[in-house]
């Protein structure tokens, strides 16, 4: 397993075509804006080699038996889903952001199920050659960055009828050693942070849309793909040094466009290759465990109601019985969003590949918890913090001469606590609330592994409506059984 | 020149994952060593000549991984109350 020093050496290696604020990015580690994202990556790495959290951070890998990241690891059992949650939110309460390898995680677990299922309909090897490419990838302790959303264009459109063919990734030439690959993934978490990326379809594909039913893996410096950054709320603070005003010092998270024009990929890295009715087991069985993987919100939500907690004390409110009473509330919904992510881990089941995957229909409902929770749990923060939060001068105000004497003097509350304490800690509510870490902790809560109604339509599908009418009439008397 | 034998007792010191642990499990680790110093050596659970594997469970569900230790003995702990059995549980037995 790489050390976390060891992962942001192997980064350095990496030829990555990144643009941001429409330049190159010529050293992508060490850019302060994206630096944060990558030291909640190497966290990944740093505590599966610590004693104290090894148990839940490293697996045995069901291919070599040896000692792996638990991020490279295929579920063999449901203490394996349990600990992948529990795995989410110590890293979650760890970083107080996104640490963008769950993705990657969620990818490999659902192909290894769908390569499985396609040789057994077709005859084919894709499980053959993932199985080759997955124990690459745990050799190498990779960070994998799994890409599913396309952007889409016209959403009244299936693929093949789009406009523009590139709206969806698709083949654009089949060749003997393999096929050249053109279009987008949106919204890549953590993409240049990776070593690979797993490009899988974004929906349901028919046969006019075979085209587009491919999945594969690349390099992720591999020719002909760029990365474009995408901005997140109050990001150019991490340009101004200091140490309060970025609110969370130590980590963040990004996400990017990712361009794939005209990228050759070798036979071998092809898991899918125009098998369209598998699409949409693809992309349900990712989307479940990647759904189950917004445990990390949980923690998230630990860091939250730790700093509305503190707040409050430094505030001198914390005895009002209005603040315990939001402060039970938010632990009541963060601890529900527990109950979910533990709840579809421990009713997993074994898939015929051997892979245990989650209950799915529990997972869609606690992601459905997610896109509402944290929005809850966040504006009772705000209520707690008060509107200083937002009004506060800078950092540099409070070390300036002629101002600092005011803030010392006009923001200073209870008097054991330094008012350079209280901004720290509205500065990291407002980070968390409104700030680079609300891009994670809500928007992507709403939108990540798929928006609402995505969910509903998955609970739709996945509730056994007749079992429940069958019950009700039972009791009342009703004999159409 | 005289080799002197470490008498200490091995304990194989196992941690479960830490998810949510209700209180500082290393902290209580280190508790235990203090107390307990000259007296045991914490090794790692894959040491050898173990006497005794410790569990430090960050709660009540003690879900660490125990399957690598079965037959030998095994103390559970999920505070700092069971820490303090344990501690007295070692020196009865160096006193024995």
């Amino acid at each position: 397993m790489m050390t976390a020093e060891q992962y942001e050496e192997s980064l350095r290696r990496l030829n990555l075509v990144v643009y941001m604020f429409g330049k190159r990015v010529e050293n992508v580690v060490d850019d302060p804006i994206i630096r944060p994202s990558m030291k909640a990556v190497a966290k990944t790495y740093e505590l599966a080699h610590r004693p104290e959290h090894e148990d839940i951070m490293t697996a045995t890998s069901h291919i070599t038996g040896k000692k792996i990241n638990r991020f490279t690891h295929i579920h063999q059992n449901t203490g394996d889903l349990v600990k992948k949650s529990k795995m989410g939110r110590l890293l979650g309460r760890e970083t107080g952001c996104c640490f963008q390898r769950c993705v990657g995680m969620d990818a490999l677990n659902a192909l290894s199920i769908v390569t499985f299922d396609i040789d057994a309909e077709y005859g084919t090897e894709y499980h053959k050659r993932f199985l080759q490419y997955l124990e690459y990838v745990q050799e190498k302790d990779f960070t994998v960055d799994g890409a599913m959303t396309d952007p889409k264009g016209d959403r009244s459109l299936p693929p093949h009828k789009q406009p523009d063919p590139d709206q969806f990734i698709h083949v654009a030439e089949e060749r003997k050693d393999g096929i050249v690959v053109r279009g987008a993934k949106a919204h890549q978490t953590g993409a240049v942070n990776s070593h690979e990326v797993i490009v899988m379809p974004t929906i349901s594909m028919r046969a006019e849309d075979k085209d587009y039913a491919i999945s594969f893996a690349l390099p992720s410096d591999a020719e002909g793909i760029t990365y474009i950054m995408g901005r997140q709320s109050c990001d150019t603070r991490k340009l101004e040094g200091g140490a309060m005003d970025q609110g969370n010092l130590l980590f963040g998270g990004h996400e990017a466009l990712v361009v794939f024009e005209d990228v050759f990929v070798p036979w071998d890295r092809v898991f899918m290759y125009k098998e369209y009715e598998f699409s949409r087991q693809l992309v349900e069985q990712f989307a479940a465990y990647h759904r189950q993987s917004y445990a990390c919100k949980v923690g998230v939500g630990d860091v939250i109601i730790g700093a509305a907690q503190t707040a409050a004390e430094y505030n001198g409110v914390d005895k009002a019985s209005h603040i315990r009473d939001k402060i039970v509330e938010m632990n009541h919904l963060n601890e529900t969003l527990y109950c979910g992510c533990i709840a579809c881990a421990s009713e997993g089941h074994k898939e015929p590949s051997g892979t245990y995957c989650v209950n799915i229909l529990l997972a869609n409902v606690h992601k459905h918890n997610v896109t509402r929770f944290p929005y809850e749990i966040a504006r009772l923060a705000q209520d707690i913090a008060g509107g200083l939060m937002v009004t506060m001068p800078s950092e540099r105000d409070l070390e300036s001469p002629e101002t600092g004497k005011w803030l010392e003097k006009y923001f200073h509350a209870s008097p054991d606590v330094p008012t350079k304490n209280r901004m720290h800690i509205l500065r990291l509510i407002e980070n968390l609330t409104l700030g680079t870490a609300a891009t994670n902790y809500l928007t992507e809560s709403m939108h990540g592994a798929g928006s609402p109604q995505a969910q509903r339509i998955m609970i739709t599908r996945r509730v056994n409506m007749q079992e429940k009418q069958r019950a009700a009439k039972r009791l009342c008397g009703i004999e159409d059984l | 020149m005289k080799i002197y034998k470490d008498l200490r007792i091995k304990i194989g010191l196992k941690y479960c994952g830490g998810c949510n642990p209700e209180y500082d499990r290393v902290a209580v680790a280190k508790y235990i060593e203090e107390r307990l110093q000259g007296t045991i050596e914490f090794v790692g659970p894959e040491g050898e000549d173990i006497a005794i594997v410790l569990a430090v469970e960050g709660c009540s569900t003690a879900c660490a991984d125990l399957t690598a230790f079965q037959g030998m003995e095994i103390r559970i702990i999920t505070g700092i109350e069971e820490a303090k059995g344990f501690i007295k549980e070692v020196k009865e037995r160096e006193f024995r």
